[in-house]
């Protein structure tokens, strides 16, 4: 493979480091190439907003994803998510078309390929090209292990034969990790990534499939192609031949990991979209604000982004610091991140009422959102499949990690802090059984000075555990697997929310500096919906709590700031 | 260490895995064929990293999950953790 291959686009600036959302801009702006009225009109037209690529293009995105090591920014898997945040709080489509396709694509390179492929994938990312992840089969899915492309080795060459479909760019994409079978047996063995160099490749054997059609990102473009005994070059091999199982349990934590973190800002814009009208909007007197009903809805959509977010960036962080348990945690999060943040959309769009489905007008991106989120909530892994990922482990931590698992370092939770790099060969295709975030709880509880009312609260968390592990520890056989019954992906849900307390909980206490998230009143609510959410009474709320939640929604919107952990200023 | 002694002869270990995979398949130990392809008797990828954390739990040892792949048999599997049980210090 040829390294310096021509991508077109022009080399990125090598300056200060820019800021995405200053440099997107107001996007109320109707003059805005990338604002909300132009997102709206590629939508309505299907398309990828081309001035919002090249706007991308101009700010160098895709170095956000090739590690700085080549070149690129991406040294924090959390800092990732919040700025691609920019991005999916304008236009989920361009964040999911323009940017996560790739760095799902790229990511296996990182794990596996070696210097010569990473140098190759890096140069073709920091000069704009595109990647897709070829990966999908519409006849297996996420079956990966049945997936049947075959790339046959022919001395010093492959010849690649079937075909890949649904996936996004792949018709227009520089560079593929192909993901293909180089044994006919059965097994976890018979797959290897191909990184193809699509100039490359005879275009005589390729044949472009048709494109499908979305409710959701319907600008993103899914596409397929069909190989004929397509020659590709035997160093096209990433990682070892039959490797790709392991590759894949490795490279897809970090995806899995991050992406939850970037959807946060679909719901920042779902928040502040309906609070706008809440507070534009009179009814009997009063502003919608005023209404209880609308105000409850507006602080529980604050709390869900919160919960959400503390969850996603814990996670993240977990990939630097405690990569030997994260093919748990990156499942759970991407599993309860984009349903709470759906839960949530969906009740704020009854404070919407009408325009939550007016395509036009000052509210239009919002039933652009609700569309987009159920893709959010699809794309690399469904929900399903990140349950059945975790069910299989769900026995091992009943039996010790939720028992008896050393509680993790205060540095996972604090902000603003120091992370190690990202050692994706670090990352464990198995927790073991050990879960230290969870620990968190009990930790706390066992602290001197622990707040009372923030242990009772707590409890709750260490008692659902308790009847979790009772449960799983007995699971029979066929509840451990991926063809488990309804029972085991309930379970999966409930241990998932007590993983959401424990995120919360670890950011308040070790975030004491931060003039908001020491406040202990969104501790406590966050913790008592948690607790609604597993069906478990968590008692009367203090006085005056959603007020002053409701205050602080209101203050960081009358400032223009952020919904999420990061609290920052927003352009416009 | 877990305190008990296992007995770690081929046959036992064998017998062990029969038993975990009988119990996984929900069918009869003598129906387990201990040279056939774990994969073909109904033992998916998942049911290979589930059946190194039992051997984990039950041995004492740490072993790759991905341990069943690149020991597709029971009787692979029996030979690699015997080879493995009898080094250990």
């Amino acid at each position: 493979m040829s390294v310096d291959a021509a991508v077109p686009g022009a080399a990125p600036a090598r300056t200060a480091e820019p800021d995405l959302e200053t440099y997107l801009g107001d996007p109320h702006d109707p003059a805005n190439p990338v604002g909300y009225p132009a997102v709206l009109a590629a939508d309505e037209r299907g398309e990828l907003l081309a001035e919002g690529e090249r706007a991308l293009d101009g700010y160098g995105l895709n170095a956000e994803f090739v590690p700085r090591a080549l070149g690129g920014r991406f040294d924090r898997a959390d800092r990732l998510a919040q700025v691609m945040r920019a991005v999916f709080r304008r236009d989920t489509t361009l964040g999911v078309g323009y940017g996560v396709t790739t760095f799902i694509a790229a990511t296996p390179v990182w794990t596996s390929g070696t210097a010569q492929q990473r140098r190759w994938m890096a140069d073709l990312l920091l000069r704009h090209g595109k990647a897709s992840a070829g990966y999908n089969e519409l006849a297996h899915g996420t079956d990966f292990g049945r997936a049947r492309l075959r790339a046959r080795p022919a001395g010093d060459h492959f010849v690649v034969t079937g075909r890949k479909e649904m996936v996004g760019n792949l018709g227009r994409a520089d560079a593929v990790t192909l993901f293909a079978r180089t044994d006919d047996r059965p097994g976890s063995r018979s797959h290897s990534h191909l990184l193809l160099d699509m100039a490359a490749l005879p275009a005589e054997h390729l044949r472009r499939l048709r494109r499908h059609r979305t409710a959701g990102v319907r600008g993103v473009l899914l596409g397929g192609l069909e190989f004929t005994d397509c020659p590709v070059p035997a160093d096209a091999a990433v990682g070892d031949l039959g490797a790709a199982m392991e590759t894949v349990l490795r490279a897809f934590q970090v995806t899995r990991g991050v992406l939850p973190g970037m959807a946060v800002g679909i719901v920042d814009t779902q928040l502040r979209t309906v609070l706008r009208f809440a507070l534009d909007r009179r009814l009997y007197g009063l502003p919608v604000a005023e209404l209880p009903h609308a105000r409850t809805t507006l602080v529980d959509g604050f709390l869900d982004l919160l919960i959400s977010d503390c969850l996603a960036t814990v996670v993240a962080r977990a990939l630097h610091l405690l990569p030997e348990q994260t093919s748990v945690y990156s499942a759970a999060v991407k599993y309860l991140v984009p349903k709470l943040l759906q839960e949530a959309a969906h009740r704020l769009s009854v404070v919407l009422g009408a325009r939550s489905y007016l395509r036009d007008g000052p509210y239009g991106i919002f039933q652009k959102n609700l569309r987009d989120l159920l893709a959010a909530t699809l794309t690399h892994a469904s929900a399903a499949v990140c349950q059945a990922t975790i069910i299989p482990q769900l026995p091992r931590l009943a039996q010790q990690g939720w028992r008896s698992s050393p509680p993790p370092p205060p540095a996972l939770f604090r902000l603003t802090g120091p992370l190690p790099p990202l050692d994706f060969g670090a990352l464990g295709l198995s927790a073991r059984g050990v879960d230290s975030l969870t620990a968190t709880l009990r930790g706390y509880l066992a602290e001197p000075g622990a707040d009372p009312v923030v242990g009772r609260l707590c409890r709750l968390f260490t008692a659902e555990l308790d009847r979790l592990a009772e449960i799983c520890a007995d699971l029979p056989p066929r509840d451990r697997t991926v063809i488990a019954g309804r029972r085991s992906f309930e379970l999966t849900d409930r241990y998932a929310t007590v993983l959401a307390a424990a995120s919360c909980l670890g950011v308040w206490r070790h975030n004491q500096d931060d003039p908001f998230l020491r406040d202990t009143p969104w501790l406590l609510a966050a913790l008592s919906r948690l607790a609604g959410r597993l069906g478990v009474d968590p008692g009367a709320a203090p006085d005056g709590l959603e007020r002053h939640l409701f205050v602080e929604l209101l203050t960081r919107h009358q400032d223009n700031r952020g919904f999420d952990l990061v609290n920052r200023h927003l352009a416009g | 260490m877990s305190g008990t002694i296992q007995d770690t002869s081929v046959d036992a270990i064998r017998s062990w895995l029969v038993g975990r995979i009988a119990f996984y398949l929900q069918r009869p130990a003598e129906e387990i064929d201990a040279d056939a392809p774990l994969v073909e008797i109904g033992l998916d990828s998942v049911y290979a990293m589930t059946l190194s954390g039992d051997v984990e739990e039950r041995f004492d040892i740490e072993v790759e999950p991905t341990m069943a792949w690149d020991h597709p048999t029971v009787n692979a599997l029996a030979g690699y953790l015997h080879g493995v049980l009898g080094s250990r210090g």
